[in-house]
């Protein structure tokens, strides 16, 4: 007898905690053949998983090594669902372009960050590491972004957030496109004073953040276009 | 006080204090590396300038004993990068500018499986580390008594700039025998270097692993892939006779019962830490820091006064920056710093 769905999901979902990745692939080829909804099965299974691992980190039970291999088995079930998920289902919140701001190669914060936006159902666009704060603006412009996520971990490079900041102003689009920032030498006090719209400490509030400055921003959008 | 204690040099009191014997006052210092202090106010103004200062062992020097000289920092500290080791290795890099230091660019492996054997001995003439030797022979050779650092970048933070960095972390669980044959390899290439770097003449030996931290790591994978090749380090600097420091950066509370097992003389630590609570934990081991590089960069110079006076207060045996400074700090604040520290007395 086939599984029912509800187990199939949590099935999924631990196979991410797990960090199986082949599990995680053929748990995603029986939903395809059990023609159950491909993006309920991200959203309640693999995404769910990688939410489990995220509260993981939080609590100090897995660490950077441990997220990026459960990525890894949340992407291989991705991978094959993907292509089954029906067009009207894909209700993806927002869309938010992410980087490393210029200078500063060490990404690693970064990549968790937007392993938990993807888990959230952003559309993440990653501009990478040591990003000049052009490039940031233009992609942001180009693909009609949200959000422009920025990190870093270093001191050194932290002016060009604010840099980014004043771009987006000199572009009219300061309105448009809300900014959040973080990394390890970033407060709240330095995001007041740059003039983002968030900061958060850690990956997983970063994914909390996002929703939140989404759902401020469509308010914001819906009152100015009535 | 003694005689002795008045008259000590800043090398005399450097390698006291990290030895954790009697000093007049503790050293202020800056281990160069990923930490050095050569902001653009120093560097852009000295005939040897950055980038070049990064290719050239006499510019190399020159800039050190400008950054000394400036500061009021008690020691000479080269390279002005942590990217030495990695390019030596393969990885390829970018030079950097006057604001920005060197930094990798693309690692020369995508995985710890691809990465070959190698002949360390070979390895000592290419790339900058000749640079670097002839930086640390000329500054210990320039008549100052400043002592020398020589800072080292980590076997982990190398290895995970010769392996892309993504891939490593992940090899740390999934394929640990690759993983810690690439770290052994580097690690020996590292305790070589730094075995011929104090032969040249460099007084203290600091290493850095900003990759190393238990935020990142977490304590097993700490205690599995950090601990034992850091060790290993600091067990060649002590055999050539030269003291270590030691620099984890970003939260290292979880794995502070580790710390021992390093074996290095000093530990330098991040702002977030404690070292009066380090150093009653651990009496045995030179606590070295932590002035927050956040507010030298930004906070006023009364502030750092304070704090560099709260550190001497607590016992802290080297008062230094808790992390790689901004070459955007200002002097003056950098100034205040040392001033606090060396004025301590007046």
């Amino acid at each position: 007898m086939a599984k029912s769905k509800e187990i199939l999901f949590q099935e999924l979902s631990d196979s991410v905690v797990e960090m199986e990745e082949n599990k995680a692939a053929d748990l995603a080829r029986e939903v395809v053949e059990e023609k159950i909804d491909a993006y309920e099965a991200i959203d309640k299974g693999l995404a769910h998983g990688m939410e489990r691992a995220g509260r993981l980190f939080e609590e100090d039970e897995y660490f950077v090594p441990e997220l990026l291999i459960a990525a890894d088995a949340m992407y291989a079930g991705i991978e094959v669902l993907r292509q089954h998920i029906a067009a009207d289902s894909s209700s993806a919140p927002g869309r938010i372009v992410i980087g490393v701001v210029e200078g500063d190669t060490h990404d690693i914060g970064k990549n968790l960050v937007k392993i938990i936006l993807e888990a959230k159902g952003f559309e993440v666009h990653d501009l990478g590491r040591d990003v000049p704060p052009s490039v940031f603006v233009a992609k942001a412009k180009e693909i009609k972004a949200d959000i422009i996520g920025l990190s870093t971990l270093m001191t050194t490079t932290m002016a060009g957030m604010a840099r980014v900041i004043e771009m987006l102003h000199e572009a009219g689009l300061r309105e448009r496109i809300k900014v959040m920032i973080g990394g390890a030498p970033i407060s709240q006090g330095f995001a007041r004073k740059i003039g983002a719209d968030g900061y958060s400490a850690n990956a997983m509030a970063a994914g909390d953040l996002a929703l939140k400055l989404l759902a401020q921003r469509r308010i914001l959008g819906s009152l100015s276009a009535s | 006080m003694t005689v002795q204690d008045v008259n000590l040099t800043p090398r005399q009191r450097l390698l006291k204090a990290l030895r954790c014997q009697h000093v007049d006052r503790p050293p202020v210092a800056c281990m160069g590396g990923m930490m050095n202090a050569a902001i653009t106010e120093i560097a852009g103004d000295c005939s040897a300038t950055l980038p070049d200062a990064h290719f050239h062992g006499a510019k190399m020097a020159d800039l050190a004993l400008a950054v000394a000289r400036a500061t009021g920092f008690e020691n000479l500290a080269v390279p002005f990068c942590m990217t030495v080791e990695a390019e030596a290795l393969g990885s390829v890099i970018d030079p950097g500018t006057l604001a920005c230091e060197p930094k990798i660019v693309s690692e020369a492996y995508a995985s710890a499986a691809d990465v070959p054997p190698w002949d360390t001995e070979k390895l000592f003439t290419s790339a900058r580390l000749p640079i670097v030797f002839e930086a640390v022979e000329r500054l210990a050779g320039a008549g100052t008594d400043l002592p020398v650092i020589v800072s080292i970048t980590g076997p982990l933070s190398t290895s995970a700039s010769l392996v892309e960095p993504r891939s490593f972390f992940k090899e740390l669980r999934k394929n640990k025998k690759e993983a810690h044959r690439v770290q052994r390899q580097v690690t020996d290439f590292l305790s070589q270097y730094a075995r011929l770097a104090v032969r040249k003449g460099a007084d203290v030996v600091a290493v850095g692993d900003p990759s190393a931290t238990g935020e990142i790591l977490g304590p097993a994978l700490f205690e599995e892939f950090a601990v034992p090749y850091l060790r290993d380090i600091v067990r060649a600097v002590h055999e050539e006779g030269a003291p270590t420091i030691v620099h984890i950066c970003g939260d290292t509370e979880r794995c502070r019962d580790l710390w021992p097992l390093i074996e290095s003389d000093a530990v330098s630590v991040d702002a977030m830490i404690n070292l009066a609570r380090l150093k009653r934990s651990f009496p045995q081991i030179a606590a070295m820091g932590n002035i927050s590089t956040f507010l030298l960069e930004f906070g006023p110079p009364e502030k750092v006064v304070r704090r560099a006076r709260k550190l001497m207060d607590d016992g802290v045996d080297i008062i230094a920056p808790a992390c790689g400074l901004s070459t955007s700090t200002r002097l003056a604040v950098i100034r205040a710093m040392t001033d606090a520290v060396r004025n301590e007395h007046l």
